[in-house]
């Protein structure tokens, strides 16, 4: 017992529990970080612009209107309107080669959620929510940021707002689970 | 969701064993449609396999005469679920709206007191993350979760499948009319055999069938009000 003790109170013992417990935490806060940063995109997409001249959410992503996923653009439709537009920057030059090449363009999907939950577009869209609830605000960003504290609870706390006779089903696990 | 507010469905399901063969095609649909993974014959004979159904296999009559008789057994979707009222965690719930019983895979904790309870033996239980080698992984349902190590899983009465079926009612402005949702099984069952569809409309298919004088359920004496209805008449297949 008594060497138990002398080796707690031995200085490169605590140093060496206090680096692991250091890198531990380095290591959790680092995780979260990333989860919370927009992952490197292929095109530094320029969501602001698009957005500011007008377009709309749905023309690009328009599963949301039928289906679970809103989909990602492919190359044509940027193409079709992007072949009359002069090519000024070199984001568009990068769209013009995959173009050429005739190959998709590899966007990596920001807002995804655990293989546990499935969630489903139409109803929310049919319902009139509008997209900037729950993906912030996309005319202030250039590529899609991912949203923090996008949890069950967060999800739980805009049904329980709907009316009561479907707060049933909206809390169901079953909606959501399976 | 401010949309139309159906009646609710109350699902069930009828499996006539007068014109079952025990082809098994219904396993291997249940299998492919709902990510199980081949546990193989080593872990299947330690009583580890993964079957969301599997066919009872019954031998009737003196040896030079016996005739096989095969029975489905899958989750019973029971009114009064055995495995519920065990759950710690709260994983094993009744879902309120489609009134079946569901697995919620996020919490299960895998204490396994659930499918010890369940007298249908319908629950089996991941022991093992089972791999699935890379081309293989292209058939996985998207619609459904894999499952990891340590999670129990048993028949949903394919709910993806439901809610796919209410999603595009809605979308088309109708509601959900008999026929539309079909579970993989019983849309492989070669013989038409399973039946699935709403027990509260009497008009619905499985409803007639349920209504039959062949039908009964298993174990009803346990008062598990089983939402799987069985049909057995006097003759059996080949007899």
């Amino acid at each position: 017992m008594d060497k138990v003790i002398a080796l707690t109170k031995r200085p490169a013992f605590r140093i060496g529990v206090g680096l692991v417990l250091l890198v531990l935490l380095a290591g959790a806060g680092g995780g979260l970080y990333l989860t919370q940063t927009p992952p490197p995109q292929p095109i530094q997409f320029p969501h602001n612009l698009h957005v500011g001249i007008g377009a709309q959410c749905q023309y690009c992503h328009p599963g949301v209107a039928w289906g679970p996923t809103a989909g990602l653009p492919s190359i044509s439709k940027c193409w079709g309107c992007h072949q009359q537009v002069q090519k000024k920057s070199p984001e568009l030059e990068k769209l013009a080669a995959y173009v050429s090449r005739n190959e998709a363009v590899p966007w990596v999907p920001v807002a995804i959620q655990p293989d546990f939950v499935h969630f489903n577009h139409r109803p929310h869209v049919a319902a009139g929510v509008a997209c900037e609830s729950c993906h912030g605000d996309i005319s202030k960003m250039t590529v899609a940021e991912p949203q923090p504290r996008q949890n069950m609870g967060w999800c739980l706390d805009c049904h329980k707002t709907m009316a009561p006779e479907n707060f049933t089903r909206l809390s169901d696990c079953s909606i959501c689970h399976y | 969701m401010a949309e139309v507010t159906e009646e609710k469905m109350k699902w069930g399901m009828a499996i006539d064993l007068d014109v079952c063969t025990g082809c098994n095609a219904c396993v291997t649909a249940c299998a492919m449609e709902n990510n199980i993974p081949f546990t193989g014959e080593d872990e299947s004979g330690y009583g580890r396999g993964l079957h969301w159904i599997r066919i009872q296999r019954y031998w009737h009559g003196d040896y030079p005469e016996i005739k096989p008789d095969y029975s489905p057994m899958l989750c019973q979707q029971c009114g009064n679920a055995p495995c519920e009222p065990v759950c710690p965690v709260f994983a094993a719930v009744h879902s309120e709206e489609e009134q079946i019983n569901l697995q919620v895979y996020n919490r299960c904790i895998g204490t396994r007191y659930c499918a010890n309870n369940c007298p249908y033996l319908s629950r089996v239980f991941n022991w093992f993350d089972y791999e699935i080698p890379e081309p293989m992984a292209y058939y996985l349902n998207p619609s459904v979760t894999v499952r990891r190590r340590g999670v129990m899983e048993k028949c949903t009465f394919c709910v993806q499948r439901i809610h796919a079926g209410q999603e595009q009612a809605k979308a088309e402005g109708r509601p959900v009319q008999d026929g539309d949702i079909v579970p993989a099984c019983a849309q492989a069952c070669p013989t038409d055999a399973i039946i699935f569809g709403d027990l509260s409309d009497p008009q619905s298919r499985v409803s007639q069938m349920a209504r039959s004088q062949r039908s009964f359920r298993q174990l009803e004496e346990l008062g598990t009000e089983p939402r799987v209805i069985y049909l057995k008449g006097g003759g059996q297949y080949g007899g």
